[in-house]
């Protein structure tokens, strides 16, 4: 049976992937503040280093994640060509350069510092992509539930997620099975042969027996899951969740300091509002 | 000793909320501690519907009316919660598939301990012991998908075992499993039951493979209502079975076929423990009689399948794999699951095409086909109706496939009709599909298919989780398409029965290989290949043993008889 490979299902065994679910799922929240919070170069580019160092620490599958990083880089260098079009002056905002580099009409025209203002905005998006990344890679779903359960979700939100991973597989067998039998009876679904418009009303006739077999399923998996008591508390531990070792504690230390300075910077921004920083080291290249 | 009692229900009544009629009648019933009961009936009979009262899903998931009263452990279910039900009654439920619901062996095994919230320290050496029970302890770290339907079963049981529970509640165990895993799941319930002493039900259709290990009583449901509660040995003796549509087991039937009279004190509901030496003379005077001489028909080919390798990624899942199949003949595609029968089956049906061998269809190579012109010559009749119905009407099912082919509408019209006509379903032509019955919604897939006029049909599992009057029901039908209409048929199967009853020939499958293509009484009477396709020796075969005489023949002569005797009866 096929696995999803950015996504395993077992613990893996690099140094990130031994963390503690709720260690990870913590850190993970901490630096989702840390990234959003400015577009400060000096904040962003150290994260991103280290995301893409985790990375290859984690010693991914190269093949089944580079369709993926191919895809979410195109489109937000496709969301900034986007950005510009829309305001070929963003940049003065924040940086307050208007030199003019290229000039293809009265409109279009690439400054400085928009330029530079859009580089740093591809960084902090690449930046909050690859630390998820480095994150979905890291943890397995039944780590999420449990981590998602110890930062105060209620533990039925966990439970949904660790149910969906099980069965995606599952449905997807049906799937096939279900397409085969349906291209036995005539159903063209090879790409060359047909419309799109077409090829989507053949999906809709191998999506009626799977919705109606997947129905089937759910009474028995809630059945299954009533049957050994799920819901009888308001707590619920975890098998997969390991206990607190040295690097959780080491990782716990680093997340709180993060944190920390995540707060302060976010409070003295909003009594003293600061100046975007950006344009600073513009000015020193 | 006195034993005291563990499950009660008296005057017991049960309706579900959506129907009019009780599922289950005036209910009494004792079961004690450490019983080991068999709750035997034909489907619908209300045997889940019981087995849902003792977990206590009845009322906590399905509500409706209750009249009477049902104890466990001495505690009335109406009254109590399906938590705490659920220490004292452990479930496993038919589909293995859907009950693993952990992402690993050992979280599938922890999971009643996670929602105790039991600390991680504490619950480690009990899943580890429960895992041991089951003999799953190496597989603690692996992923469902994985796994067999028998290790996953095996997973579902260890995950019931942590409390103590006092009883184990099996809704048909062997529903999902191949024939030798059958009698593996069977023999570790007589084990586990003899550890822990704890009450053991089970609910089944299938006598004979539950018979495999001794149970003390049975108990036979008829519309809702128990019609006999008695020991395996007085059941088996008395009638009632047959009338009430169970299969009898194999043995019994060839005993019975030969005139004997099988009585009580036979000990009769083990095939190693029945006294046969009174019989020994009638068997063997009346099997070596049977004329097992066939008329010759001249057999033309159809289908020739030559050296063909296919290979997923790196894994070789067919390895040099030839046979050939003649038109209007019956073949049982036999082997256990992962053996290669799917791939064989999508292979000749055109979804996966050769990696290296030829395939020829009426003498033409097969690649000079596209799918959809192979869809009109090779039918494939999937295993699970409801994924394959696709529309509402029975008209425009049956209808679809050649709609989806651009057939014109006076093909379409005669095609269909006669496809209905065939399979017996004219008269329901513009019923819904919903409304239909299992084996008529089996119809519906098959004469879908035949209207397409294939020269092949491949079958999966035709009859898979059915009792015997569906099984009958549905073979019957299939039986009757191939004598009067010379329609081919492979089905690809794990039942011996059906393999013994209905087909002439066995292509065996294991692990890529075709390792046995002959009569089915000589692959039954193989040891080599039943052992290597997890197959199992019939109770013919041990009866022939028994009684020293040479297995084939008298498989052979059993297998002739037999139709003689079903097509006098038709």
């Amino acid at each position: 049976m096929k696995n999803l490979n950015i996504i395993n299902l077992t613990k893996g065994e690099t140094f990130l992937h031994q963390l503690s679910g709720t260690t990870k799922v913590r850190l993970f929240a901490v630096l989702m503040v840390y990234v959003m919070m400015s577009f400060d170069l000096p904040i962003i580019l150290p994260l991103f280093v280290f995301s893409i160092i985790s990375i290859i620490s984690l010693k991914p599958h190269w093949k089944t994640i580079q369709p993926l990083i191919f895809f979410v880089v195109f489109l937000n260098v496709l969301n900034i060509v986007l950005y510009w079009l829309a305001n070929p002056l963003c940049g003065l905002e924040y940086t307050g350069d208007q030199t003019i580099l290229f000039a293809y009409t009265d409109y279009l025209i690439v400054t400085r510092g928009t330029l530079w203002f859009l580089s740093i905005r591809l960084l902090k998006m690449l930046t909050a992509f690859s630390t998820s990344l480095a994150f979905i890679m890291s943890i397995t779903p039944s780590e999420l539930a449990a981590g998602l359960t110890n930062i105060g979700f209620p533990y039925k939100l966990g439970s949904i997620v660790e149910i969906a991973f099980r069965y995606i597989p599952d449905i997807s067998r049906d799937y096939e099975n279900i397409a085969v039998s349906m291209q036995c009876r005539g159903l063209e679904l090879d790409a060359k042969k047909t419309k799109p418009i077409e090829r989507l009303k053949q999906m809709v006739i191998i999506l009626i027996p799977l919705i109606v077999t997947s129905f089937d399923r759910v009474g028995n998996i809630s059945n299954a899951m009533d049957l050994r008591g799920f819901g009888k508390g308001k707590k619920r531990s975890y098998y997969s969740e390991y206990p607190e070792r040295r690097n959780d504690k080491i990782f716990k230390l680093i997340y709180c300091l993060i944190a920390l300075f995540c707060a302060y910077y976010i409070i003295s921004g909003f009594i003293t509002p600061r100046v975007p920083k950006m344009w600073i080291y513009w000015r020193c290249l | 000793m006195s034993k005291s009692p563990i499950v009660e229900f008296k005057d017991f009544t049960f309706k579900y909320k959506s129907q009019l009629e009780p599922t289950l009648k005036n209910i009494n019933l004792t079961i004690y501690e450490g019983e080991k009961v068999l709750i035997l009936g034909p489907s619908g009979c209300g045997k889940s519907t019981l087995a849902n009262c003792i977990n206590g899903l009845i009322p906590f998931s399905y509500p409706g009316e209750i009249h009477g009263s049902c104890k466990i452990a001495g505690n009335e279910t109406s009254h109590s919660s399906i938590f705490s039900l659920s220490s004292v009654v452990g479930t496993v439920l038919q589909d293995s598939d859907a009950q693993f619901v952990g992402l690993s062996v050992g979280g599938d095994i922890a999971y009643a301990l996670e929602n105790d919230n039991m600390p991680r320290e504490e619950m480690l050496p009990r899943v580890l012991n429960s895992a041991t029970l089951v003999g799953m302890q190496e597989f603690l770290e692996h992923v469902p998908y994985n796994l067999s339907g028998g290790q996953k079963q095996r997973v579902s049981l260890a995950g019931i075992m942590h409390e103590h529970v006092k009883i184990l509640l099996f809704d048909e165990p062997l529903a999902a499993l191949d024939p030798q895993m059958g009698n593996q799941a069977i023999d570790l319930i007589d084990k586990i039951q003899k550890n822990n002493n704890c009450t053991v039900i089970i609910i089944e259709h299938r006598l004979e493979d539950v018979l495999y290990r001794p149970v003390d009583r049975i108990i036979l449901l008829e519309d809702g209502q128990i019609i006999a509660d008695m020991k395996p040995n007085e059941l088996l003796c008395s009638n009632i079975i047959v009338e009430k549509g169970i299969r009898e087991p194999l043995y019994l039937q060839a005993l019975k076929m030969a005139g004997c009279n099988v009585t009580i004190d036979d000990n009769p509901s083990n095939i190693f423990d029945i006294k046969l030496d009174k019989y020994k003379e009638k068997l063997v005077s009346y099997y070596s009689n049977v004329d097992t001489s066939k008329p010759y028909k001249e057999k033309k080919v159809v289908l020739n399948v030559k050296n063909v390798d296919f290979s997923y990624d790196k894994n070789k899942a067919l390895d040099n794999v030839s046979f050939s199949i003649n038109k209007g003949d019956k073949i049982a595609v036999i082997g256990k699951n992962g053996a290669g029968k799917s791939t064989m089956a999508k292979l000749i049906c055109g979804i996966l095409r050769p990696d290296k061998g030829e395939v020829h269809l009426e003498g033409v190579n097969y690649l000079n086909y596209s799918i959809k012109e192979l869809g009109q010559k090779i039918g494939y009749v999937m295993q699970n109706p409801n994924q394959m119905l696709v529309k509402d009407i029975i008209k425009d099912e049956v209808s679809l496939g050649l709609v989806l082919n651009n057939k014109s509408e006076e093909e379409i019209e005669k095609n269909i009709e006669e496809a209905l006509k065939k399979c017996d379903l004219w008269p329901m032509r513009n019923w819904p599909v919903s409304v239909v019955s299992y084996g008529q919604k089996k119809r519906v897939t098959i004469a879908s298919i035949l209207a397409m006029n294939p020269e092949i049909i491949i079958l999966d599992e035709p009859t898979a989780g059915q009792d015997y009057r569906v099984y009958t029901e549905i073979m019957s039908f299939l039986e009757k398409l191939n004598k009067d209409f010379g329609i081919t048929i492979l089905f690809i199967t794990h039942d011996m029965h059906l393999a013994i009853e209905y087909t002439d020939r066995a292509i065996v499958f294991a692990d890529g290989k075709c390792i046995g293509d002959d009569s089915v009484f000589k692959i039954l009477s193989d040891n080599d290949i039943i052992e290597r396709a997890s197959l199992k020796q019939t109770s013919l075969y041990s009866l022939a043993t028994r009684l020293g005489i040479n297995p084939e023949s008298f498989i052979e002569s059993f297998i002739v008889s037999e139709r003689r005797k079903r097509h006098e009866k038709s």
